[in-house]
């Protein structure tokens, strides 16, 4: 039997992870992928999943879409218990995971979308308009007609989009959906994906290295590292967080040779650069106490301060410093 | 219209566009087929041709069956391993079916390939030798269903195996071949043979073919061993399947290639 429910029944988390854990056995021992992380993703929510390769966000997706099982842990989708009824939850949850590679490349863009709405029950002889607008929207309709192989590698990938989308679920994962995907597209996809989300109460997890499109288009970003959550907030509070924290000093003339290691001890200097007569460097520092102790170290070590700038941290600055430095824990991004 | 139906549709049609759309690939295969049996049949003749005037009909049988279980296994075993390199056994897998009707309800669509297929080489076949046999056709589905599940089966086992160990798929040529022996066995000396798949499906198909027997003026005995033994091995084969992806879930290998 394969009940198929129109409506989902209600509940405040669409996504709901719990204390998720995968290690694996591999030839160099007992790896953890995924260290005991927990989130959950409300209806209608945009978000990025982000995270250093290895970090383990395709291992997290992999198991919260039940196509890896996992060491411990629970994950549940619009309430039904993934790896306890995976063909259930498939009703409410489908995914583009290899972009291009997703789609049967000896057959056409329209054959591909019917044969994944029928892989869901759906008729597509009932949604053939459906499918043209799928079609219309990501600009395929001229190669409609078109079997896969012959398209470029970006217009695979719509095709690959267009075929979760024909499958009407309504939390869809999308695994690096701009990958390979030209500049016209990668303008229209984050207006059609927010479209998506606030008209048709999509819910959409987005796994991407392009830090333009997921601050672009998220609502929340977590973060993951080393298989563990080191940020779960949204853009606008990771951004402030971060906010007046980094600066961009410049110094005339060559500094003592102590300073940097000196600075580097006592904060977090980001880089640095010397040239014949200046330097500069860029440094992390924690309110004002500590600016105006790095002001003092800098005249006591005899530096003559050119310039210091504050930073308008982006989102890349955000994910650099997070996965790069010290773990910083989703309370303290939210304190 | 019926959700199985539809999934049964879309996995069709997409079998039946394929085949169109690569109709060369399509009539190359099926003449490869008829071109080997036609070596079989005249090479024969020219070395030993009291003996292949002997035995045409069971020839003819053995091929047709030899290249039915060849399809029907292979169809299967490599189906999975050609999406999983393809990056679309993942999606499959994700079907509120469930792989193993998704994988299963494609096995059926294959089948029935496999069968109008096989009914045009064997009328070639026998328009070939000029050896004409009996065919009842109700009598010819239901015996060679019932002897193709076991194969089916061993499929699902090695289908199931390969979801773990990605590198089995080499041994799979080794199993077709290992078909023309099982269908070679003589059952009727050692009744133990009866128990391997298609050793008593191939022996009563024979007979169905070239002795003109119906279905239900089988021996009763023998049929209810070709209904438990198909059974048996598809129900097995099905089990190992599950295991297997149950397996390369855990390991996280399904999508993998």
């Amino acid at each position: 039997m394969c009940p198929r429910t129109t409506d989902p029944p209600e509940h405040d988390a669409v996504v709901s992870v719990s204390a998720l854990t995968k290690r694996y056995t591999g030839e160099t021992g007992r790896v953890t992928a995924v260290d005991d992380i927990s989130f959950d993703i409300q209806s209608g929510q945009i978000v990025g999943l982000l995270g250093p390769n290895g970090a383990g966000k395709t291992t997290t997706v992999k198991t919260v879409l039940g196509l890896v099982t996992p060491t411990r842990g629970d994950v549940s989708i619009h309430g039904v218990p993934v790896h306890e009824a995976r063909s259930r939850a498939y009703n409410y949850v489908s995914a583009v995971l290899e972009g291009a590679r997703n789609v049967y490349w000896r057959l056409s863009v329209r054959e591909n979308l019917a044969f994944f709405a029928g892989l869901h029950g759906i008729d597509p002889r009932t949604r053939a308009d459906r499918h043209e607008a799928i079609i219309d929207t990501l600009g395929l309709t001229a190669k409609a007609d078109e079997p896969a192989k012959n398209l470029s590698r970006g217009m695979k990938q719509k095709v690959a989009l267009g075929t979760t989308l024909a499958r009407e679920t309504p939390v869809l994962f999308l695994d690096e959906p701009m990958l390979g995907l030209d500049v016209e597209t990668t303008r229209d996809l984050p207006t059609e994906l927010q479209r998506l989300a606030h008209e048709e109460d999509k819910t959409i997890v987005i796994t991407s290295h392009d830090m333009d499109i997921i601050e672009a288009v998220c609502d929340r970003v977590i973060v993951l590292s080393d298989g563990d959550i080191v940020a779960d907030d949204s853009v606008d509070n990771l951004l402030d967080v971060f906010q007046s924290q980094s600066y961009r000093v410049q110094l005339t003339g060559n500094p003592p040779a102590h300073l940097r290691e000196q600075l580097n001890t006592r904060f977090k200097l980001l880089n640095w650069r010397t040239d014949t007569d200046t330097a500069e460097f860029k440094i992390a520092l924690a309110g004002s106490e500590e600016f105006y102790e790095c002001v003092e170290i800098l005249q006591t070590a005899e530096a003559t301060i050119r310039s210091v700038t504050e930073i308008e941290p982006d989102l890349e600055d955000v994910f650099v410093e997070l996965t790069t430095a010290e773990s910083v824990s989703p309370e303290e991004t939210e304190s | 219209m019926n959700r199985h139906l539809i999934l049964f549709r879309v996995i069709a049609s997409k079998s039946v566009t394929l085949s169109r759309r690569y109709l060369v690939n399509t009539v190359v295969g099926f003449l490869t087929l008829y071109v080997f049996f036609a070596l079989i049949f005249f090479g024969g003749q020219f070395v030993a041709e009291e003996l292949i005037s002997r035995s045409v009909g069971p020839l003819v049988v053995g091929y047709f069956l030899f290249t039915m279980a060849v399809s029907a296994y292979a169809d299967l075993t490599h189906d999975l391993t050609d999406e999983a390199q393809w990056g679309t056994l993942e999606q499959l897998s994700m079907s509120p079916f469930g792989f193993t009707e998704v994988v299963a309800m494609k096995t059926v669509v294959n089948l029935l390939g496999t069968f109008a297929t096989g009914m045009v080489l064997l009328v070639l076949m026998m328009a070939t030798t000029g050896t004409w046999l009996t065919i009842a056709p109700l009598s010819l589905v239901v015996v060679g269903v019932l002897t193709l599940l076991p194969v089916v089966g061993l499929g699902f086992v090695f289908g199931g195996a390969a979801l773990v160990y990605k590198q089995i798929e080499k041994v799979f040529p080794l199993i077709q071949l290992s078909f023309a022996g099982l269908l070679a066995l003589p059952v009727q000396e050692y009744a133990l043979l009866k128990l391997l798949p298609m050793s008593q499906g191939g022996h009563i198909l024979q007979r169905v073919m070239t002795d003109g027997l119906r279905v239900w003026e089988l021996p009763i005995f023998d049929l209810m061993l070709l209904v438990g033994q198909s059974v048996v091995y598809l129900a097995i084969g099905i089990l190992v399947f599950r295991v297997g992806t149950a397996n390369a879930r855990k390991r996280g290998v399904l999508g993998h290639y």
